[in-house]
């Protein structure tokens, strides 16, 4: 008869992973399937092209949460985070270039507008404030909103008091946050175009919406929760990149006596009695398992790992009203040289941080809007960064490796699929507009990987290519994630976990889901974290 | 009640600024109350966007609003709005949403029949109809609730605002599991998610998704309308088709009735009083100085204007300091509605309504021209770009079906029509309101004549009134009826 385990772990990305480390830590015997080669889902590097190594999905980390960093004593594990610096914006002929620098940044910003100058600090320190006040829900348990165990309410009740003691102005930008466009957000305080533009992206990322869309300016704050080492809102890459955080994680797991098993593809969770009681891999194998804990998403559990007799017509139904749509494509390039930017010539410190091609509002939107209609963006929104210029080894001496993280690039296309074809023609697109700045890059591509949404659902496992396992949207966060009803990381199956970013607080390197997962996990079994 | 306040003796107990008819409702409420009560309408005409005008001779059309029906009925019963000539006509039909290649899809007050009629088209859009009109009532009966109550201060919530919430708490309970973890789920998503979600029918959602997005910026796409949905649920009867409500006589006639109510309770109405400053001592308002110099003092200024014009143009800066300036310089109306008038010769022949008696039954609600969910979209992001839309959406009625006491026996025309024009932004940047007018009744007239042909030869007067014209000549900042964003 085969071993049975504590707690298997379906999906060897970064959350399920962070599950595997405590769950093992607290002394269950757990077991870690992972279907590809590698581990760490969408947190990974792989050699795509001989030589050149890239974080092939996410790209960069800030959100990764500083408890589990010290808990799991990640750096032990080979964990390093190298800091990006700044954010490069190229425009015709001129070009808005924000460092980590203060004093420069604002010099260059005074350049643009001297309002702006002045409101970028109230700004910056308004939106810090914001994020310091919402941040204790990143580690909170969503409450029952229909029968509320008093207990959990008390942090929430905690935030209630701070939010009462907030100053008014601070209150109603918190209000405003959970409610506005980026667009008009931003509009309060700034004037400059490709400023507005630049700082709007981060509330579209991962969504399917636009900056001018209500709902956008949530995901803005989401994005200025991250920190390193205790310095709010700096992104950095971690040394060999993202693969490399799920590399640190996946090495505490073990450890700590976890087991981690690659190429081994879940078929279906069993089920006996309404309990879960273990996997059956795809190649027919079974394994038991008093716990099973998924770091899939919602459709990949649900709709596609258990029988649907196992469920009741209602909760599919809800599973099924989950949003997907992912909106966002990648495009990787091994380069034999670097850029050169016609308005700011020359190698230089500005490629070193984020090179954000989003030159105006009115640029975004027309992008959101080709999305809308069905078609990948024309003229798309792209973030793109070279890590060798930070992290040299990936890449042979000389030579770099640049990561275009592009939107949008809908999976629903309203006419024709996602063939090679079009594949390559939102490859070419990117491009265009990167050339369109930088003429040279053209001549520097040695070897390019296209993902399109299609290419992240099927390389990834994340349903209709979302990043996210389920968009960030309002209705789907907090006690709505993944179904209302459902959010407290347990399913209608006993002993079946949710512990990915199909969860609370959801996706980006963050790690929360898994950690509160387990934690969860671990206190239904009297155990001590 | 005593105007003492301090020392000082003042000539009214309370002012109230501007003759719209929520200022009319305040100062009949004040009065009623005992207050000596002043109201300063700037017009030569209470009534602000509740207003009658005739547009040809003999022929009289509700000049902006044309549904009355979000007065509530508590209001009406308290200032005896029956007993001062208020009669309020709801007709059995509350939309027809017209096809230019098919028959029209009619929602009716009746849950059945329209479920019934629906069923010719989709059986599933039929069945979850019946579904959909019981939870919206469920979620709008709550929302209902909510805006009833004065918004708490997040800072200062006193006991009267924590029995408020636990009132709402108990409401929200008595919604039971499934509509409670619906309204949770469904109030911060966009209509257009939440319309996929029950039915199937493209000219069903657009229907259902016009009434979230009317009068406003948004888009069907955008998160949040679904509140505005079940807010204007909220607002009428809480069904899923919304409401109709013409006052008989016009929009004006509900303004006049007011004003009687106003009146009889004691208050003083003035009309062609420009109010220029709001008089302040230290951080209270002692009264108002009108354009002509004259001096009134009050106790009490209430302002029936828009909180951009209010804090903005009325109140002294310093007063006013910088924070709060700045955040009433950054309230949002960007406007984005116009309006279209028209006298016609005789009722037009709308397509997939053969019968003249079928379409009298059909017309008397709101006649709604939105070709599909992606349209009212493209609309929205018009406007958000500041052009005018390709395809405004367009929300007509024929009042004079409903009421014929609006055109003369002898006049040239036999019906009016009024319609609601979207898509149309305040800040345009593809050229000005003025020049354009005509080419905007033009082509409203286009969009018409789609779903209705030949009824530009019927068309015996028009008016068009922009976004622009609304805040010149009804004080609408912006062009904004809602005097603010949703």
């Amino acid at each position: 008869m085969a071993r049975s385990w504590d707690a298997i772990v379906i999906g060897g990305g970064h959350n399920g992973l962070v599950s595997a480390a405590y769950l093992a830590r607290a002394g269950m015997s757990t077991l870690v399937l992972e279907r590809r080669y590698v581990l760490g889902g969408a947190s990974v590097t792989e050699e795509i092209v001989p030589g050149f190594r890239f974080s092939v999905a996410s790209y960069v980390v800030s959100l990764l949460r500083p408890e589990i960093i010290r808990e799991l004593q990640l750096p032990r594990h080979g964990l390093e985070i190298l800091p990006l610096d700044g954010t490069f914006t190229p425009l015709e002929g001129d070009y808005l270039w924000r460092t980590n620098d203060h004093a420069q940044t604002m010099r260059e910003i005074r350049r643009w507008s001297a309002t702006d100058a002045e409101a970028y600090e109230e700004y910056g320190l308004l939106m810090v404030e914001m994020a310091r006040f919402i941040k204790p829900i990143l580690s909170a348990v969503p409450p029952d909103t229909i029968r509320p165990d008093p207990r959990e309410l008390l942090p929430l009740g905690g935030l209630a008091r701070t939010f009462a003691g907030l100053p008014r102005r601070e209150q109603t930008a918190f209000i405003q946050l959970m409610t506005m466009s980026s667009s008009d957000f931003l509009d309060q305080w700034f004037e400059t175009d490709p400023l507005k533009a630049t700082m709007a992206a981060s509330g579209i990322i991962g969504t399917f919406l636009g900056v001018r869309s209500p709902g956008t300016a949530y995901v803005l704050l989401h994005h200025y929760m991250g920190e390193i080492d205790g310095a709010f809102r700096a992104w950095g890459i971690p040394r060999g990149g993202t693969g490399g955080v799920s590399e640190s994680i996946a090495s505490a797991a073990r450890a700590n006596g976890a087991t981690i098993r690659t190429e081994a593809p879940v078929a279906r969770i069993d089920v006996r009695h309404g309990r879960a009681t273990g996997v059956t891999l795809e190649s027919g194998e079974e394994l038991q398992g008093k716990v099973v804990l998924s770091s899939a998403d919602a459709h990949q559990t649900f709709l596609r790992m258990l029988e649907p007799e196992m469920l009741e017509p209602a909760f599919i139904e809800e599973v099924r009203r989950h949003r997907f749509r992912g909106s966002s494509g990648k495009v990787n390039l091994a380069l034999d040289g670097l850029p050169d930017f016609t308005c700011l010539p020359g190698p230089g410190e500005h490629l070193r941080g984020a090179i954000s091609f989003s030159p105006g509002i009115e640029y975004m939107e027309e992008a959101y809007i080709d999305a809308k209609e069905g078609r990948f963006s024309r003229r798309p929104y792209t973030d793109v960064i070279i890590p060798t210029l930070v992290d040299p080894s990936m890449a042979p001496p000389g030579k770099h490796v640049m990561s275009c993280f592009v939107q949008y690039a809908p999976y629903h296309l309203n006419e024709g699929t996602w063939d090679d074809a079009r594949r390559e023609a939102f490859g070419d697109a990117v491009i265009d507009v990167i050339a369109e700045r930088a003429p040279n890059i053209r001549e520097l591509i040695v070897g390019r990987q296209v993902l399109t949404p299609l290419d992240i659902e099927q390389t990834f496992s994340l349903t209709e290519g979302n990043i996210f396992q389920g968009e960030l949207s309002l209705e789907q966060l907090f006690f709505n994630r993944p179904v209302p009803g459902h959010a407290r990381f347990r399913t209608p199956i006993r002993d079946l976990w949710l512990c990915g970013s199909a969860v609370h607080p959801g996706g980006g390197i963050m790690g929360a889901p898994g950690r509160i997962a387990a934690l969860q996990v671990l206190r239904s079994r009297r155990l001590a974290a | 009640m005593t105007a003492e306040r301090g020392r000082t003796r003042y000539a009214y107990d309370a002012i109230v600024m501007g003759g719209g008819h929520n200022g009319l409702v305040c100062a009949a409420y004040l009065a009623r109350g005992g207050l000596r009560t002043l109201l300063l309408e700037r017009r030569g005409q209470i009534g602000g966007a509740a207003a009658t005008a005739e547009l040809a001779p003999g022929v009289r059309v509700p000049l902006l609003a044309h549904s009355v029906g979000r007065l509530r009925p508590s209001v009406a019963r308290d200032l005896y709005l029956g007993r001062h000539r208020l009669r309020l006509v709801a007709p059995q039909v509350r939309s027809v949403t017209l096809r230019p290649d098919g028959p029209p899809l009619t929602l009716w007050g009746d849950m059945e029949r329209t479920a019934s009629e629906l069923a010719a088209e989709s059986t599933k859009d039929a069945a979850a109809y019946t579904g959909f009109d019981r939870q919206t009532r469920a979620l709008a009966g709550l929302l209902a609730r909510m805006m009833a109550m004065t918004p708490p201060e997040p800072s200062r919530a006193g006991m009267g605002d924590a029995l408020g919430a636990l009132r709402l708490g108990l409401g929200y309970r008595r919604l039971g599991t499934q509509d409670g973890r619906a309204f949770l789920r469904v109030l911060p998503m966009p209509v257009a998610d939440h319309l996929e979600d029950w039915f199937d029918g493209d000219a069903l959602r657009a229907t259902l998704a016009w009434r979230a997005v009317r009068y406003s910026a948004m888009g069907p796409r955008d998160a949040g309308s679904t509140q505005t949905f079940l807010a204007d649920s909220a607002g009428t009867d809480h069904g899923a088709a919304g409401e109709m409500v013409f006052a008989r006589g016009g929009p004006g006639a509900l303004a006049d009735a007011l004003a009687a109510a106003a009146a009889a309770a004691g208050a003083t109405i003035r009309t062609g009083a420009v109010v220029e400053a709001v008089r302040t001592r230290g951080d209270r308002a002692t009264g108002v100085v009108l354009s002509n110099g004259e001096e009134i003092e009050a106790a009490v200024v209430v302002s029936g204007l828009d909180p951009k014009r209010t804090l903005l143009t009325l109140l002294d800066p310093a007063l006013l300091g910088p924070h709060l300036g700045w955040q009433a310089g950054n309230l949002r109306l960007k406007g984005s509605v116009a309006k279209v008038n028209l006298a016609l010769a005789e009722l037009p022949r709308f397509s997939g309504i053969a019968d003249p008696d079928e379409a009298r039954r059909r017309l008397r609600g709101r006649i709604i021209l939105a070709p599909s969910l992606a349209a009212i979209d493209r609309a929205a992001d018009a406007v958000k770009g500041g052009r005018t839309a390709q395809r405004p959406i367009l929300e007509a009625t024929v009042p004079s079906l409903v009421d014929p006491s609006l055109v003369d026996d002898d006049a040239p025309a036999k019906h009016v029509m009024s319609i609601l024009v979207q898509g149309t932004p305040y800040h345009r940047r593809d050229g000005d309101w003025d020049t354009h007018r005509e080419a905007l009744g033009d082509r409203v007239l286009d969009e018409l004549e789609s779903v209705a042909p030949g009824i530009g030869r019927l068309v015996i007067a028009r008016q068009v009134i922009t976004p622009l014209d609304l805040e010149r000549d009804h004080g609408l900042t912006e062009g904004h009826p809602l005097h603010g964003e949703p």
